[in-house]
């Protein structure tokens, strides 16, 4: 459940081969100079996997953002208990009644056991709900990672010493555990006894212990690059000049970090919908009638047995996003830094 | 029969306990409906009362059946009692079974016809003075399992000690009926101070032991059948610790107590099964293994790879995730028993929260029970229940105040209709059942919610852990309105529904009228119909107050009587239902050659 620890990405270059390379489409072209993201982006179209994985994920944020949408189209909608409604779609022990999970026309993924509801929309809701944590919790981990790195690293010292402090408590503390045996305890604390949870705040919770835990590897990481960065002449002619710390981390810095940050949340996305369907699955976080990807693996995970479609679906889509999150990230990399790798 | 409380979180499961089975990919969908379901329509519950051949041993022998091997009994969880007088749980019954013996106890036939026969007592008693003077003579030949004698005494001590202040986990009625007062404490402390209770006489060469009850109590012969009333040597008494370590008059003795991990019972020599009507004891011993919730139970005896041939599911029957497999599949439906439990699953309406009547009435129009039943399992998980008073006991006689049999998807016309009248549209309901047990229940939330906002409620839905749950809605100021409980009757008539929830006087923390009615007319119907010496007479009266109390104060939602399938091991013969208990008869069980 722990983010994959960052590994060490160096700014990005120019390098020679990358020079020489677009050397001769340069003279063709004149004189006209490439900027490195330019550069990066024509690299990275080259890459067949990235590109193909980027179309992938893609697809899985239209479909996310779209899913209203899709289902008003679609006609049906993830909360209605359609096989409850029509006995006739599940059999004497609430299984779907027909072949495939109850594959059909008018439910093109199938229904759902006992409950019978429609796995398509329920799905497209689950990519919806998970991404949309997931995609917040990203962004929430790279800012902070990002303001508390480059504080640390810039300024030393003690700040430098109390913060990796903190950094290395969080890096060591079990967060599953932690979230499991806190959560409940919070939520009583937040909620009235006699009012349901809301959603929300179910969502937002969330969202918020997985940042607390999650922004320590990308500070330490940017950190260390900073520690190095610092050192160095722009940085020093930026002091004589007489410029503020906040300005020198965020204008002189800063642009020279974007490289690892982004390599580390396009690596970090797909993480944080496993642990979130993870913490799902165990019983924490959303639960049913939420669609939510771990909330439906967790169910299908009971009824395998005998009704394997139910399960394909949530998993083989969350095992085909990850692979291409996680493929789009190495790509990612290895267009902003050609030095590492292959 | 017994409380079975706990016995109501049926088969829990943690996701995904069971084996890989890969061979189940060519099963990706069921087939239609047949309109019928596997189990049983018998319900098996009721009982005739024996005479004194009936109370004689031996038990009759089963046919096939040999002595020697060792039979495994797998449950979710370690007993939580073993102390007589503690005993009043279900699962804790399933055991006490095998050592603990009362004056009187249920004879069950291969059919499962009950007979209610003397125990330790040559016949289930003489009554005198309409109930209020129960006279029992002890058989000859019973032994502790140390060799010494099982006396009268031993007897008198067991019901003496149900006073103590560490007993109070047991069932309470002898001991109310001997001091005629709910708060029997404070009339005697129990026997550790050397005082006996006055209105029990034992006479040692007789044999005899007399009880003389404050308040008259026709049904006391079947009271006296529950584990809560066993003997215990009074010179083995151990008090606290008697839980740990318990002296048999069963067929079986505790040999070794791993808590929460295993338990191992071996033969006690000093039973004599002449002495013995009710149990036989063909394997040389039973091991239980704790720690196996109802999924991971059933998928260990679908395979049953090794010792788990051996093996019984204990506790936790089918649960609603492998009916279809288990029932479909010959090969597996052959290693099954099954059968109607007698107990009662219902929702309980806080009386003091929704105090209109016409609300709690619109409910039991509104609650969605088809649907509910239908996610268990459907029909092979039971039947509607649409009465308090279950098809089990003395008198049952098919009311249906609410016509739920004939819409048992429920009637949202009519609970809004109902809502509307008492001004109360849009109320809020905070319904909450036990989480993390069984999964059913996140289930069936779902259609409860659905239901009750067509009806115009507006559902709050507040799960509680299932470790605490019965401690949170046993709270008399709870914060619940609805709340999912069950309740077995500890024996087949009436008074045992009724008494416990529904008596006024009852309300505590922890009793459990969970629904916190507290009507005069109904603890004074309780009170006269609890001394009605005519069995029939008695059954009517009961009935005819249930559903008094359904169409004037509906303070629960009766839900279903469920039936409940358990899979046992290939080389296990001599598998039966067990009606007051369910689950399987221990005692009868027997390993095949």
């Amino acid at each position: 459940m722990t983010p994959p620890t960052p590994s060490q990405a160096t700014p990005l270059e120019v390098t020679d081969e990358d020079s020489a390379a677009s050397a001769k489409p340069a003279t063709l072209k004149g004189t006209e100079s490439r900027s490195p993201g330019r550069l990066a982006w024509t690299r990275f179209k080259r890459d067949r996997t990235g590109v193909i994985s980027a179309f992938v994920v893609i697809f899985f944020f239209v479909a996310g953002i779209c899913a209203p949408l899709i289902a008003k189209v679609y006609g049906k909608d993830p909360y209605t208990t359609y096989g409850q409604n029509d006995p006739s779609l599940l059999n004497d022990f609430s299984y779907p009644a027909g072949p495939n999970g109850g594959m059909s026309g008018d439910f093109w993924f199938g229904i759902d056991p006992q409950l019978g509801r429609d796995v398509f929309t329920f799905l497209l809701y689950a990519i919806r709900n998970s991404l949309l944590i997931s995609a917040a919790t990203t962004l929430l981990v790279a800012f902070f990672g990002v303001v508390i790195g480059l504080t640390a690293g810039y300024l030393g010292g003690k700040t430098d010493y109390f913060v990796g402090r903190i950094i290395d408590i969080l890096l060591a503390f079990p967060q599953t555990l932690f979230f499991i045996g806190f959560w409940p305890v919070m939520l009583t604390i937040l909620v009235s006894p006699d009012e349901a949870t809301p959603t929300w705040l179910i969502v937002v919770s969330l969202i918020t212990v997985m940042t607390a835990f999650g922004w320590a590897p990308i500070a330490r990481l940017l950190r260390g690059e900073v520690l190095a960065l610092r050192e160095r002449e722009f940085v020093e002619a930026a002091k004589v000049t007489g410029a503020s710390p906040a300005r020198i981390i965020f204008k002189e810095l800063l642009p020279n970090l974007w490289t690892p940050i982004l390599i580390q949340a396009t690596l970090a996305l797909p993480a944080y919908v496993t642990i979130e369907a993870g913490l799902a699955f165990l019983g924490v976080g959303l639960s049913d009638p939420t669609p939510d990807w771990g909330v439906m693996v967790q169910n299908a995970s009971k009824f395998y047995q005998g009704d394997i479609t139910y399960m394909l679906f949530p998993g083989v889509t969350m095992v085909i996003f990850v692979v291409a999150f996680n493929l789009l990230g190495d790509s990612v990399r290895d267009a902003l830094d050609p030095k590492a790798g292959r | 029969m017994s409380l079975s409380r706990r016995n109501f979180v049926i088969a829990t499961s943690v996701a995904a306990g069971g084996s890989m089975v890969l061979s189940a990919c060519s099963s990706g969908g069921g087939g239609g409906n047949s309109g019928k379901h596997a189990g049983t329509d018998k319900y098996t519950g009721s009982v005739t009362v024996g005479t004194k051949e009936d109370s004689t041993g031996p038990a009759p022998e089963i046919e096939g059946a040999k002595k020697g091997g060792n039979i495994i009994g797998i449950g979710p969880s370690d007993f939580s009692h073993l102390d007589p007088q503690r005993i009043y749980y279900a699962w804790n019954s399933t055991v006490a079974n095998l050592y603990i013996r009362a004056l009187t106890g249920y004879k069950i036939a291969s059919d499962g016809s009950m007979k209610l026969v003397g125990d330790l007592a040559t016949d289930t008693g003489t009554m005198a003075d309409e109930g209020k003077t129960w006279t029992f003579t002890l058989k000859d030949g019973l032994k502790w399992d140390d060799g010494s004698e099982l006396t009268v005494e031993d007897v008198r001590h067991g019901i003496e000690r149900a006073f103590a202040t560490f007993t109070t986990e047991g069932a309470m009625y002898v001991q109310s009926a001997l001091v005629g007062s709910s708060d029997f404490r404070s009339k005697y402390k129990g026997p550790f101070s050397n005082k006996h209770l006055d209105s029990i006489v034992t006479d040692k060469a007789k044999k005899t032991i007399t009880l003389k009850l404050k308040v008259a109590r026709p049904d006391l012969n079947f009271t006296l059948a529950m584990h809560s009333y066993g003997a215990v040597p009074v010179g083995h008494d151990t008090k606290e610790k008697y839980d740990k370590d318990p002296v048999s008059a069963g067929p079986y003795k505790i040999a070794q107590h791993a808590i929460d991990k295993s338990m191992k019972l071996v033969r006690n020599p000093h039973w004599d099964p002449k002495t013995d009507a009710i149990r036989n004891a063909y394997p040389d011993s039973f091991t239980f293994q704790f720690g196996t919730e109802g999924l991971a139970a059933a998928d260990r005896l679908i395979a049953q790879s090794g010792d788990d041939q051996y093996a019984v599911m204990a506790y936790s029957g089918v649960p609603a995730e492998r009916l279809q497999k288990v029932l479909t599949d010959p090969e597996l439906k052959k290693r099954t028993i099954n059968g109607l439990l007698s107990g009662l699953y219902y929702y309980a309406i806080n009386c003091k929260r929704i105090t209109d009547p016409k609300v709690r009435q619109a409910l039991n129009y509104a609650w969605p029970l088809e649907q509910i039943r239908r996610i268990y399992g459907g029909q092979s998980a039971g039947d509607y229940a649409t009465s308090i008073i279950s098809p089990d006991i003395l008198g049952y006689d098919h009311q249906d105040v609410y016509g739920k049999a004939k819409k048992p998807q429920g009637d949202p016309e009519k609970a809004k209709a109902l809502l509307k009248e008492a001004g109360k549209v849009g109320q809020k309901i905070v319904y909450t059942y036990p989480k993390g047990g069984n999964d059913a229940y996140e289930k069936t939330k779902v259609v409860i919610v659905n239901a009750l906002k067509a009806a115009g409620f507006d559902p709050v839905v507040k799960a509680v852990d299932q470790g605490s749950y019965y401690d949170q809605v046993q709270q008399i100021d709870n914060n619940f309105d609805v709340m999912w409980f069950g309740w077995s009757p500890d024996w087949p008539t009436g008074y045992t529904v009724m008494q416990p929830l529904f008596d006024g006087a009852t309300i505590a923390n922890g009793s459990n009228n969970v629904s916190q009615l507290n009507v005069s007319w109904v603890n004074d119907a309780i009170k006269k119909n609890a001394v009605i010496t005519d069995p029939k007479a008695a059954g009517a009266a009961w009935e005819e107050l249930d559903k008094k109390i359904m169409t004037e104060l509906a303070p629960i939602i009766p839900e279903t009587f469920q039936r409940r399938f358990y899979l046992y091991g290939s080389k296990v013969g001599g598998a039966l239902f067990d009606p007051l208990f369910s689950g399987f008869i221990m005692y009868k069980l027997h390993v095949k050659a």
